[in-house]
């Protein structure tokens, strides 16, 4: 019987502590009535092994006085509807606003792109917080709820002013996933960027192609731009060609109606390179003057107003990019789930 | 196991467990205590175990269907439950709705087998 003892010791570690001394007192009366009638069947004690099966099919003593624990809920199903639309309100708003700080409040208030992703890297850990929060909330709540119903009222959950004229309207699949593109749409779309390119190709001999009659300024003024530009010019070419290649490819494998969201997202991600070789642009220098020895007095001062501005200009393109790459993202994850979700019902 | 098995074994657990209480109820109207309670449940053909069991008994008497005392029987103290009184009115209500269940469920079955002939 030490072993029942041992047993019935265990199970009381994990019981209510107002109820053990009843509840195991219960639970050794019915289990020696059990071990009596096996042993009369027998005809004689149990052994040890015969014991040890017996312990084993009443369970492990955690579970058996679990059952003894009322149905215990961090947050119950009453509430749990409410719990989810607050938290993916909290985070799709702590996200849009970690977003905001990141690329437009850091660049205006912190020079370098390193305090732009100092801020992106802590969004996890913004956003980790805001649903721990909510759920001790929500989970605190429900304590209160179930311990001391007479203090908390009733909770209708979402159930209470709900009317079915409240309903949104029936989404239609051709605003969400927008007009196919035609097979002559695509191909306007490849000749115009071959014409672009060809057009961005010959601005560095001919630069009235960009600046029209304001290249005479540029040839007469002191100033000239900064070798960042070359960079700059070598990755839009680049992703001219990128793009030019990959509606080909739709074109030749018939997927042009719809390019895939995949395609879209990597190209804008691509696209943010020659912003940001801009913004990591070495003394952030975008403009020099020609003959320094000479112009610095004079033109000195407005030279570094001239990089300011354009550096400004660039953080600002940049946290426009961000967002609406992050939007982006957040809406392909959102239609691939739903896609999957129903293609699995 | 499988996940079919997974699912059977879910939903076997599922219908067991309300049947498992209108059954205790309805053997609880002789008095037993939780062993002899088992046992005889066992007897009809309704093996419970003695961990599903003996909380639920403690869940029927916190609600007010059953009533317990402790009491001496062959020289051990033993915790005795019978049926209260507001455990018969519910046990009664149960019964009907059981009944209800089963019928419309006979029905639906004989429908379908009238359907396949």
């Amino acid at each position: 019987m030490e072993l029942l003892d041992r047993y019935l010791q265990a199970v009381r570690k994990y019981l209510p502590l107002r109820r053990q001394d009843d509840i195991i007192a219960e639970l050794r009366a019915n289990m020696e009535s059990q071990i009596e009638d096996r042993e009369s069947e027998l005809d004689r004690p149990l052994t040890q092994g015969e014991f040890d099966d017996f312990l084993r099919k009443m369970g492990h003593p955690m579970l058996v006085a679990s059952r003894y624990q009322a149905q215990q809920y961090l947050i119950g199903p009453t509430m749990f509807p409410m719990y989810l639309w607050v938290l993916r309100i909290a985070l799709l708003w702590a996200f849009i606003i970690c977003m905001i700080v990141a690329a437009v409040v850091t660049p205006l208030t912190q020079p370098g792109a390193q305090a732009i992703f100092d801020a992106l890297f802590r969004t996890p850990g913004i956003l980790l917080q805001t649903a721990a929060w909510i759920t001790l909330v929500f989970a605190a709540f429900e304590f209160a709820r179930t311990r001391y119903p007479n203090i908390c009222p009733p909770i209708e959950g979402v159930n209470k002013s709900w009317s079915p004229s409240t309903l949104p309207p029936l989404e239609k699949d051709t605003l969400r996933k927008g007009k196919p593109r035609s097979f002559v749409q695509a191909v306007a779309e490849i000749i115009f960027s071959v014409l672009f390119l060809g057009w961005v190709l010959l601005i560095p001999h001919y630069p009235f192609l960009l600046l029209g009659p304001g290249v005479v300024f540029l040839k007469t003024s002191p100033y000239e731009l900064a070798s960042v530009w070359w960079t700059f010019f070598g990755w839009i070419v680049a992703l001219g060609i990128m793009q030019i290649v990959a509606k080909c490819i739709d074109l030749a494998r018939g997927t042009w109606e719809r390019p895939s969201h995949i395609q879209q997202i990597v190209f804008k991600i691509v696209g943010l390179i020659p912003v940001l070789v801009l913004l990591a642009a070495p003394g952030h220098i975008y403009v020099l003057l020609k003959n320094p020895a000479v112009d610095q007095a004079q033109f000195g001062k407005n030279l570094a107003q001239v990089n300011d501005a354009i550096h400004l200009g660039f953080s600002v393109i940049c946290a426009i990019v961000v967002l609406q790459l992050a939007f982006d993202i957040g809406k392909w994850v959102l239609e691939t789930y739903r896609s999957r979700e129903a293609s699995r019902s | 196991m499988t996940v079919a098995d997974t699912n059977f074994e879910n939903l076997r657990l599922e219908l067991r467990r309300g049947c498992l209480t209108l059954a205790v109820l309805a053997q609880l109207k002789r008095e037993h205590y939780g062993y002899t309670l088992r046992k005889e449940l066992a007897e009809r053909g309704l093996e419970i175990d003695e961990s599903t069991l003996y909380p639920l008994l403690r869940r029927l008497e916190t609600q007010g269907l059953l009533v317990s005392q402790w009491r001496e029987e062959d020289k051990r103290n033993k915790r005795f439950y019978r049926l209260s009184s507001e455990g018969e009115q519910i046990l009664a209500r149960l019964l009907d709705e059981w009944n209800t269940i089963n019928t419309s469920v006979s029905r639906i079955l004989e429908a379908q087998n009238a359907e396949t002939k």
